[in-house]
């Protein structure tokens, strides 16, 4: 029972902080790409009034039971990750699980949220829904390709598949990963573009086309649990990779710098880019990004 | 007299039974089909030890059956579904012609796989893997649909597997003078080079075409999908696992003594993450239900070969562990497809929408089946995946763990075509009568698909008896270094521990659940799929807002120069061509009087001309 | 003793003599007496092979001519279990055949007394142990299936009995004259006689000889390229008469070779000859089934095939190779005259007996179409029916004398010959009926028949022990070839003093 409690504990505080940092970089997305398109833009914390609003709005409809529980997977998800991810060094302040799962753990209950979502959008039988959700499905094929074989190429040479071990590994040499195995560094990070679903890989939610797509169907409380979920979950990713890549971090001072820098990576390249069709996105990712994972893996077998 | 007699003459007797009872009346039939099928069952648990056996002999050839702690991991499959898919049989296959003929080769296909996990000489395997064979194979032509192309498909490559392992008892029984299974395992470093290459060659041949092993599966996406559901439950999920039975003891026993073993376990190895990955592209692109789920066995099966093939313990743990969750799901997965044949009459994705609201529990059942089947955590496929991929990674098999990942992140795409395709989307008018599947149907899936989330929060239960069979092939135990009752470990030490992360995924859902369902509880209500804001319109009550053709056609775009070339057209062109060749050949009997006289004289002086080097 | 050997030829003789006389009182006796007559001769039979198995080879002189000049017969387990086949298999046909042309007497009589004289011509082939002897039986024998292969007086089965006329007098030819070269060289007829004193004829005229017997007795096994005439006479002549052909006059010239090969002479390159031949017999004449729309032509092709596989075991020259041969040829010999039966309902009332014709004959037919698919299953070698073990024994054979590529060729030949069985068998049970075909009931005692030879199939599927102690007692009868001439030439001696 005190495990539990402790656990739980953890969960809330590592989801308050993911919550607030993550809503604010979407906050301060918004407003870099309004700056980057020379609008003025709205203030960094509208997310935070959007999500308020959202939360405070009466919903009077749904569409049956699995659109009323896509939101709550989504948060699974999020929350999950999140309690699976180390978020410090030494896994200071929140408790979490991050000894009871690994990184291939990982990787599959990333994509129990958006399968979960996916069933919740394709049960309002907007055909946008269902349309956003096999472009986001392609997609996915497309990009977990590169981010897999990075992550491959990095449990091989650390012969680990545990992050907490990949983050000591850092610690101990004073090196981080990105450094020592830049071949997979790259290409996570080009299939990280993937993973945020910013242009040009877009065309899941695809505004002008598809009406948001998968999450045309839904507002008010739905929306505002997904919301919430998606900034969550984004900062859970970028806490992996700092975390696997970048030796992680010693205080959320750091952590917030760190993530920050990388964040900065998908949005500037969705600023400037326009959109790939799927198909063009799904073998753009079997294209460098796999090369890149493939020499990951090949520095990492030889050397 | 031996209770091991006594199992098969009461499934023969049954069998037997059951096809006369047709004739008298369908209760008495059904009855007697259950009841066989229950009674061999209770039999087998409770009479039957491992370690078993009885010996007798037919025209002087020595033949024992028995029955091993290996053995018993396969009768869990075949006869734990063989009882979920005879009581959805009954309900599934009411009012149909010929069941007598229906049941009796169902009956003798369950016999002829536990007659194959229960022989311990070649020729009762070889006898009963034949029986199996043409059992299921007047199931698969049951239907009458595509008779010719589909049934001889399935007959040809089954006897071509079978003729070479014909051919590998007879090398061995010449070369040995046993048919003991233990003799030949026993004997084989002793063998010759040229043996000890052929013999695993010829086994995998046939093991490889139960298995639908890439290039020998063309055969499989076909039977799969034409036999009744009710039998392709037992089919893709029992029978298909014969193959892999086999392929594990050629593994254990013989691949281990090749003289260069590796390039052999790296051939098959990719040839099941070929398999894996053709197979999910074809699923992918399929519009019927069935052969969506056929295209996906042989991809499952392909995971389970490359499990097999690269033989670590970890990896022939996982390979072991997916073959019973494949049998699980995909037996679910089957039935579910049956259940909507059954209600609606059609089992494809452009016709039938909608249906989650008519069938909930079919679609609790798949639900959780697929999830099982995208390997996604909490339930059972998660646990194998885990193992496969850790044991591929541990093993150094990096390319082949990609290759393998790819196959089952797009299988998520398919996994969801499934969902969507049956039950969600718009809801139309067409289905508006359909009715939830009668419980004899209902149930089957959902004890199955129960168990894969036990399964999947407890893999000890299932990982334990797979153990032991495990020890009987050689390996050391398991238990411990790489699970534990809910703990799952790999050969660097790292962990997965899944109870606390399974109550964190249901404590998380559970929590957000209630706060979406109690947060405004009264103001929400249910609007039907026709109320929807489609970019701010509300569309008319005929309008069509069904999205099922072209699915993924973008995907399929990206992917098709893999697709392009299929391994069925190489064989139709083969076949026509041999065809061809027969057909020039055959006029050597021109029906001509005076040419088959002239054949006579044209011997005789052959002959004649070469007697000295004939009869010299 | 219920009787000798001889009465295997005389009985059936006289009855044939007696039909028409007995018909001229009593119109059924034409159908009843040939088949007192066969159940005689098959009681007989089995009562001799009983005694054979445990006393040894009976030899029996004919007009107190002792061997090597007189006419004998030898009924050892080896030619006891091949006349015990042939009379079973005679006595099923007949049951099979009893209403044949019900309502024709004059048509029926001929068909009885044809029938009686072709069961006793091979019988009186595989028994003999005369050479010339031989000849007039192989004569009797042939005679007879000319004129049943012409029995329905069509244009069709006129050319194929004509075609089977002049290859059939060919044969005779061939004989003759092996029989003249060593008749010439050596003096004596009798088969014992000339196997103990083959080493002194010159080897040239010894080659010869195996030649001409290679040829002339080939046309009546059936080899290949010898065997264009079989196909039209199979398929021409009516039901039963085609499954008298597999089940008993092919199997009475593959003695007949086998006897010249293996007892004879020993020319060395003989068994592989059988091999070869049986090979080229086989994959030619299954390369042809598969492309034939005639369904008795598709049979007649496999069955060709399938003696051919029968020559390849013998090749083999093992005991356990002649063991498997003789297994396999119980195995045709039940299996295709079952397919021969049935077919024939299948396709009865059918000008041409095309094989979409059976098309949906499942329905109409079961027992037949069940026994058809039986037999099919059986003939393909499927566990757990007769034609397993068959193949199994053989290609275990194969694999004691080291001759992996024969299994391997004779395994991928069986694939094809699956294929077209199958095929088939789909048909009749998956195929909607022709609108024009109109189903034939078979008769009773047909029903009784073909159940007959599907139970057979069915315990020798499941118990092969049941005939395999006879087998293997003949196959050591075949090999020993001193006791043969011992036995038979000691009987002389023996009414010498």
């Amino acid at each position: 029972m005190k495990e539990i409690l402790y656990y739980t504990w953890g969960a809330i505080v590592s989801f308050v902080v993911a919550f607030s940092v993550g809503i604010t970089y979407m906050g301060l997305n918004r407003k870099i790409t309004a700056r980057v398109q020379n609008r003025y833009g709205p203030p960094w914390y509208q997310n935070f009034i959007d999500v308020i609003k959202l939360s405070s709005k009466k919903t009077s409809i749904h569409h049956g039971v699995m659109q009323h529980m896509g939101p709550a997977f989504i948060m699974v998800t999020s929350v999950v990750s999140l309690l699976v991810i180390p978020i410090l060094n030494g896994n200071k302040f929140f408790p979490n699980l991050n000894f009871q799962g690994d990184l291939i753990f990982l990787l599959y209950i990333m994509v129990f949220g958006p399968l979960g979502m996916a069933l919740g959008a394709g049960q309002t039988g907007n055909p946008n829904s269902a349309i956003g959700v096999t472009r986001g499905l392609s997609q996915m094929a497309g990009f977990e390709i590169p981010w897999v074989m990075a992550l491959v190429a990095l449990m091989i040479q650390y012969k680990t598949t545990s992050i907490v071990d990949l983050m000591n590994v850092q610690v101990e040499s004073g090196r981080w990963l990105m450094f020592s195995s830049p071949f997979a560094f790259l290409a996570a990070v080009m299939a990280m573009l993937g993973m945020f679903r910013y242009a040009p890989f877009d065309i899941v939610g695809a505004p002008q086309e598809l009406a948001s797509g998968p999450m045309s169907e839904n507002g008010g409380k739905y929306l505002f649990v997904m919301m919430s979920a998606g900034s969550v979950f984004a900062f859970a990713k970028l806490t992996l990779y700092v975390d696997i890549f970048m030796g992680g971090a010693d205080n959320l001072i750091i952590l917030v710098v760190k993530t920050f820098a990388l964040y900065l990576i998908p949005m500037l390249y969705g600023i400037t880019s326009p959109r790939y069709r799927t198909e063009q996105s799904v073998r753009w990712f079997w294209g460098w990004p796999s090369f890149f994972g493939l020499l990951a893996i090949l520095q990492a077998a030889l050397f | 007299m031996n209770m091991i007699y006594i199992l098969f003459s009461l499934m023969f007797g049954g069998a037997i039974l059951t096809f006369l009872a047709h004739k008298v009346s369908g209760l008495l039939r059904d009855i007697l089909f259950v009841l066989t099928i229950l009674a061999s069952t209770v039999l087998f648990y409770t009479k039957i030890h491992t370690g078993d056996a009885v010996d007798f002999s037919i025209s002087g050839l020595p033949l024992q059956w028995g029955i091993n702690a290996y053995g018993r991991i396969f009768s869990l499959i075949v006869l734990g579904l063989g009882v979920m898919a005879s009581f959805y049989s009954v309900s599934y296959m009411k009012g149909k012609e010929r069941l007598g003929y229906f049941y009796f080769n169902f009956l003798i296909s369950l016999i002829s796989m536990m007659g194959i996990l229960m022989s311990h000489d070649l020729v009762s395997f070889f006898i009963f893997w034949e029986m199996m064979t043409w059992s299921s194979y007047f199931i698969v032509i049951y239907n009458g649909k595509h008779v010719q192309r589909s049934g001889i498909n399935y007959i040809l490559f089954s006897a071509l597997g079978a003729y070479a392992m014909l051919m590998a008892i007879v090398m061995v029984y010449a070369h040995t003078q046993s048919l003991m299974i233990q003799d030949m395992m026993q004997a084989f470093p002793f063998f010759p080079v040229a043996y000890k290459v052929w013999l695993p060659i010829l086994f995998l041949t046939a093991f490889g075409v139960k298995a639908a092993m890439m290039p020998l599966h063309v055969w499989a996406p076909d039977a799969y999908s034409d036999s009744p559901m009710a039998y392709t439950s037992v089919f893709s999920g029992a029978l298909s696992k014969m193959g892999i039975y086999g392929m594990i003891i050629v593994f254990v026993t013989m691949v281990n003594y090749l003289p260069d073993d590796t390039w052999f376990r790296e051939t098959i190895a990719w040839l099941g993450a070929i398999t894996a990955i053709m197979g999910t592209l074809w699923a992918i692109a399929q519009d019927d239900a069935r052969k969506l789920l056929a295209w996906s066995s042989v991809a499952q099966l392909g995971y389970i070969i490359t499990g097999v093939a690269v033989g670590t313990p970890l990896a022939m743990l996982s390979a072991l562990f997916l073959s019973v969750m494949h049998a699980l799901f995909k037996g679910t997965l089957f039935m579910a497809v049956g259940a909507i044949e059954k209600q609606t009459g059609t089992t494809k994705f452009n016709e039938v929408t909608g249906l989650i609201r008519k069938m909930p529990w079919t679609f609790i059942s798949s639900l959780l089946a697929i999830i099982a089947l995208a390997g996604i955590p909490p339930l059972g496929g998660f646990v194998g995946k885990w193992m496969l991929y850790e044991s591929l990674i541990n093993s150094n098999h990096y390319i082949l763990v990609i290759a393998i990942f790819f196959a089952s992140t797009s299988a998520f795409l398919y996994c969801y075509k499934f969902l969507f395709g049956f039950f969600l989307g718009q809801e139309e008018k067409e289905w508006e009568q359909v009715k939830e599947a009668p419980a004899l149907m209902v149930l089957p899936m959902l004890i199955m698909a129960t168990l894969l989330l036990v399964f999947g929060v407890f893999p000890g239960i299932v990982l334990n008896p797979i153990d032991l069979g495990m020890q009987t092939l050689g390996f050391s135990t398991t238990a411990g270094t790489f699970w534990s009752m809910s703990g799952l470990f790999n050969e660097w030490g790292n962990q997965v521990m899944l109870q606390p992360l399974v109550y964190a995924i249901g404590g998380t859902f559970l929590f957000f659940l209630i706060l979406l369902t109690v947060k405004g509880f009264k103001e929400t209500r249910y609007v039907t799929t026709k109320d929807i804001s489609s970019s701010g319109e509300v569309p008319l009550e005929h309008e069509n807002l069904t999205f099922s053709e072209g699915f993924y056609q973008p995907f399929l775009r990206a992917v098709w120069p893999v697709m392009k070339r299929r391994m069925m057209s190489y064989y139709q062109g083969f076949g026509q061509g041999m065809e061809a060749f027969f057909d020039y050949l055959r006029r050597v009997y021109s029906g001509n009087g005076q040419t088959y006289a002239i054949y006579v004289l044209v011997f005789v002086v052959i002959l004649l001309l070469f007697k000295n080097s004939l009869f010299g | 003793m219920v009787g000798s050997p001889v009465l295997f030829i005389a009985v059936p003789l006289l009855a044939a003599f007696l039909i028409p006389l007995l018909g001229m009182i009593w119109k059924e006796s034409i159908r009843i007496l040939p088949g007192l007559v066969l159940l005689y001769m098959l009681v007989l039979a089995v009562t001799l092979l009983g005694q054979v198995m445990h006393t040894g080879t009976i030899v029996e002189i004919i007009a107190g001519w002792k061997p090597p000049w007189g006419i004998n017969l030898v009924f050892s387990p080896f030619t006891g279990v091949l006349a015990t086949l042939m009379i079973g298999m005679g006595f099923i046909i007949w049951i099979y055949s009893y209403r044949f042309k019900n309502v024709d007497f004059e048509e029926a009589k001929k068909y009885f007394i044809l029938f009686m004289m072709l069961v006793t011509g091979s019988v009186g082939i595989v028994l003999t142990g005369d050479i010339f002897n031989q000849f007039v039986f192989i004569e009797i024998t042939s005679i007879s299936a000319y004129a049943l292969t012409a029995f329905y007086k069509h244009r069709d089965s006129a050319e194929a009995s004509f075609k089977y006329l002049m290859i059939g007098s060919l044969s005779s030819m061939f004989l003759l004259l092996a029989i003249i070269l060593i008749y010439s060289q050596l003096g004596t007829l009798n088969m014992a006689d000339i196997a103990s004193k083959a080493h002194l004829m010159k080897p040239e005229f010894k080659i010869l000889a195996v030649i001409f017997f290679i040829v002339g007795l080939g046309i009546e096994a059936e080899i290949f390229p010898l065997n264009g005439w079989a196909p039209d006479a199979y398929a021409q002549a009516p039901g039963p008469v085609g499954a008298a052909f597999a089940g008993i006059v092919v199997k009475a010239g593959v003695y007949a070779l086998i006897r010249i090969i293996f007892t004879l002479f020993d020319v060395s390159g003989t068994h592989q000859f059988l091999i070869v031949i049986g090979l080229t017999t086989l994959i030619i004449s299954e390369m042809a089934a598969i492309r034939q729309e005639r369904l008795k032509r598709m049979l007649a092709y496999s069955s060709l095939g399938q003696m051919g596989l029968v020559l390849v075991a013998f090749g083999i020259g093992t005991e356990e190779g002649i063991f498997a041969a003789l297994f396999l040829l119980i195995n045709h010999a039940i299996g295709k005259s079952l397919l021969f039966l049935s077919g024939s309902y299948l396709v009865y009332n059918s000008a041409d007996k095309y094989i979409n014709e059976t098309n949906g004959m499942g329905k109409f037919l079961p027992i037949t179409s069940f026994l058809f698919a039986l037999g099919a299953l059986a003939v393909v070698g499927m566990p757990p029916f007769s034609g397993f073990w068959g193949k199994f024994f053989m290609m275990s054979a194969a694999a004691h004398a080291n001759m992996l590529l024969v299994i391997a060729l004779i395994l991928s030949v069986s694939l094809i010959e699956l294929v077209y069985y199958f095929r088939v068998v789909n048909r009749i049970y998956f195929y909607k009926k022709e609108s024009h075909i109109e189903p034939k009931k078979p008769t009773v005692n047909a029903v009784i028949a073909m159940v007959t030879l599907g139970v057979i199939i069915l315990v020798i599927g499941f118990y092969p022990d049941v005939i395999s102690g006879y087998l293997h007692q003949a196959s050591q009868a075949l090999l020993d070839k001193g006791k043969y001439i011992q036995d038979v030439l000691s009987t002389g001696q023996l009414l010498t003093h």
